[in-house]
């Protein structure tokens, strides 16, 4: 079963978001560790400690404090994928995808988060397999962009 | 026809309403007419023709200089007070801006409100702002945090030489946003939060006789997932809490109290009716509530006072512009139902703090209604409505349904530390988002209409960056240039009395005159009443 960690970044509580997505990955499988509002260092060592799969941030603040977080989990725990979700203005979000991090602001369905959960916790056990799950994955997406049209 | 149509709380509604449709007991307190008990109609008699609703925005972000800057802004546009939102990290945690949960995300201070490390930075906020005939919320909507805003906006009066007396304005120290909605890494237990809200609420008693002391919101524990009839109900449920509180001290009859308990603050969200009938059944249930369970009979005690904020929920982050519709469609369903003031969440809420153009449209929308639209010119326009009236009764019996049984659990703290609470309203969000899911409920740019093509993006008020670089120097210089004789003493003195049955708000007056700060007070207070560990993990 994936673990995924999910963490809020600041200090700010409201927690609809965080609980709502937990509750999605729960019932679609995963095993959903929720950290609450955590500092860098305390979700670099749950991401080790609970051999995580995925982080899944909940951003209610600035990028800086998320950029960092991810530049420590590179660092500490290079395997693992990350995600994010919460108040992420456009700017923000596109400043996140272009460091490979998937964003799912307000509003997004909890089908595509859960499948990018999916996705991001498929783990190429070799490179030919590699090569299979990225055909994979390109079909899957192709897929969902038809489902929405 | 045949189809299956229900509120937002899942109330199941007919095509067409008739005369049968209006129980017998809706008659009398129709007759009754705005501004007498039992206020279904409205809290005074003469509505907005003699009492405009007080447009009243929530504002706050980075520097005490920035904070100051917005409010003078909203003021020139015309809103009727000033409501102070505070940095979520320091103010709602009590937290120094040193503080290595702080420090560990520094970047963040400031963005969600402004950073107030003491009664010097109110000072310069308030600076040329004419505080004795202003209406304001100083801040203090966190439980925990609610004495220190309080006593700080209190002081920069008191050393202007104004009369307390004089002041109008109102507190929040609310249960909701502080226990439920919004939960805090640190915070003390709502036990130490009911004995606060006392002490603040005997002392403007005693010393500010045009303040309201706290005030419940529903709010915020609606946008967390509690349907209509819920909110009614955890609203008077916390009422009853603090008065029945009160009431055992001894000082004060219920009947003094029940007034400064009874301006409260409600959702208005997107389902039009059944909104206007929760704010009518409000004032109709507070003023039998207190009837039946007090015994109090005169009627303005029993008049209940509505500040509503519009749903930042219901907002959309995809085609932001679209929200100043909702807002619209929001506010006029607020001033149907016959509020006292209003905040209309701000276009970009899904996105960031609001600019001061969203600000300006929250404003705008409600001027709007109060001069070109002509509802502003009869009381309760929709009383006697036969689908608001059936409506308005169901939501009443619904609730009085949901109090009775957070009575039978042993009442809302009850409730609220055994999760009972969050359970209920994380279970109907869950409920409400895969309505969504499923297109069973239709949002415009979300599961409909997705498709913007001529796309209007907005990036997000992005405030200032500075803020915890300016607080920390800030901190320092208090330090350093107070009498920290006074200080040391003051705090003692804080920390004797939370021990105590003495008012807490006695000595948090002396301490922020000495220059005490956030994060000590905080200290003390976590000294005294430890940490209250919450049933759901934020």
């Amino acid at each position: 079963m994936s673990r995924v960690i999910i963490a809020k970044t600041g200090l700010d509580g409201h927690w609809r978001g965080t609980l709502l997505v937990s509750r999605a990955l729960r019932d679609a499988g995963f095993e959903v560790i929720m950290l609450g509002m955590a500092r860098s260092e305390e979700i670099v060592s749950a991401a080790v400690d609970e051999d995580a799969d995925l982080v899944g941030l909940n951003v209610g603040g600035r990028v800086e404090v998320v950029e960092r977080i991810l530049d420590d989990l590179a660092a500490a725990a290079p395997g693992v994928a990350v995600f994010a979700g919460g108040v992420v203005p456009p700017w923000v979000l596109r400043r996140l995808e272009a460091r490979g991090v998937e964003v799912y602001p307000p509003g997004s369905k909890l089908g595509d988060i859960v499948a990018a959960a999916r996705r991001l916790t498929r783990r190429p056990p070799s490179d030919a397999s590699r090569a299979e799950n990225a055909l994979q994955d390109h079909e899957e997406r192709r897929d969902e962009r038809k489902a929405e049209q | 026809m045949s189809e299956d149509r229900r509120t937002a709380s899942g109330i199941p509604i007919k095509g067409c309403y008739g005369p049968d449709d209006v129980p017998p007991s809706a008659g009398a307190a129709l007759a009754a007419g705005p501004g007498r008990a039992p206020f279904l109609r409205g809290a005074y008699e003469g509505m907005y023709r003699t009492k405009p609703w007080r447009i009243f925005q929530l504002s706050g972000f980075g520097n005490p200089a920035d904070e100051r800057e917005r409010l003078l802004f909203l003021l020139r546009q015309g809103e009727g007070g000033i409501i102070m939102e505070h940095d979520r990290n320091t103010a709602d945690h009590l937290y120094d801006v040193d503080h290595p949960e702080v420090v560990a995300r520094r970047e963040d201070v400031g963005l969600t409100g402004a950073v107030i490390i003491g009664v010097r930075d109110y000072e310069t906020i308030l600076d040329g702002i004419p505080i004795q005939d202003i209406y304001t919320h100083p801040g203090g909507a966190v439980v925990q945090h609610a004495p220190f805003a309080l006593a700080c906006y209190w002081t920069v009066a008191k050393r202007r030489g104004i009369d307390l007396r004089r002041l109008a304005g109102t507190g929040q120290s609310d249960f909701f946003l502080t226990y439920v909605g919004c939960i805090t890494k640190q915070q003390i237990p709502p036990s130490a939060g009911l004995r606060l809200n006392g002490d603040i609420t005997e002392f403007c008693l005693e010393n500010l006789p045009r303040w309201v002391p706290v005030s419940i919101a529903g709010y915020n524990g609606a946008d967390s997932g509690l349907s209509a009839p819920d909110e009614l109900a955890t609203v008077f449920a916390t009422a009853v809490e603090y008065l029945d509180a009160l009431a055992e001290r001894g000082r004060h009859e219920p009947q003094e109290l029940s007034h400064k308990v009874g301006g409260v603050n409600f959702r208005v969200g997107m389902d039009f009716f059944e909104d206007i009938a929760k704010l009518r059944a409000a004032r109709k249930m507070w003023a039998e509530l207190l009837q039946r369970r007090y015994g109090i009979r005169d009627e303005k005690a029993r008049q209940l006072r509505i500040h509503v904020v519009t749903a930042g929920s219901a907002l959309t982050y995809q085609q932001p512009f679209n929200n100043i519709a909702r807002g619209t469609v929001m506010a006029l369903a607020s001033v149907l139902g016959g509020v006292q003031s209003l905040g209309v969440a701000c276009y970009d809420e899904a996105l960031s703090i609001p600019s001061e153009h969203a600000h300006q449209m929250s404003v705008r929308i409600q001027q709007i209604l109060q001069h070109e639209t002509g509802i502003d010119a009869v009381a309760d326009p929709l009383g006697g409505s036969y689908y608001l009236e059936a409506l308005t009764a169901e939501l009443e019996a619904r609730a009085w349904e949901c109090f009775e049984e957070i009575q039978q659990q042993g009442g809302f703290i009850e409730a609220l530390d055994s999760g009972w609470l969050h359970r209920r309203a994380a279970r109907r969000q869950s409920e409400q988002w895969a309505e969504v899911e499923s297109d069973a409920r239709l949002i415009v740019g979300v599961n409909c209409h997705e498709i913007d093509e001529t796309p209007f993006e907005i990036d997000g008020f992005q405030g200032t960056t500075d803020a915890w670089d300016q607080a920390t120097a800030r901190l320092a210089e208090v330090r350093s240039s107070r009498d920290g004789a006074a200080a040391r003493h003051a705090l003692r003195e804080l920390e004797r009395v939370c021990r105590s049955t003495e008012n807490v708000m006695v000595p948090m007056m002396q301490a922020v005159d000495a220059d005490v700060t956030l994060g000590e007070i905080g200290d003390v207070f976590r000294g005294v009443w430890g940490d209250w560990e919450p049933p759901i993990r934020p």
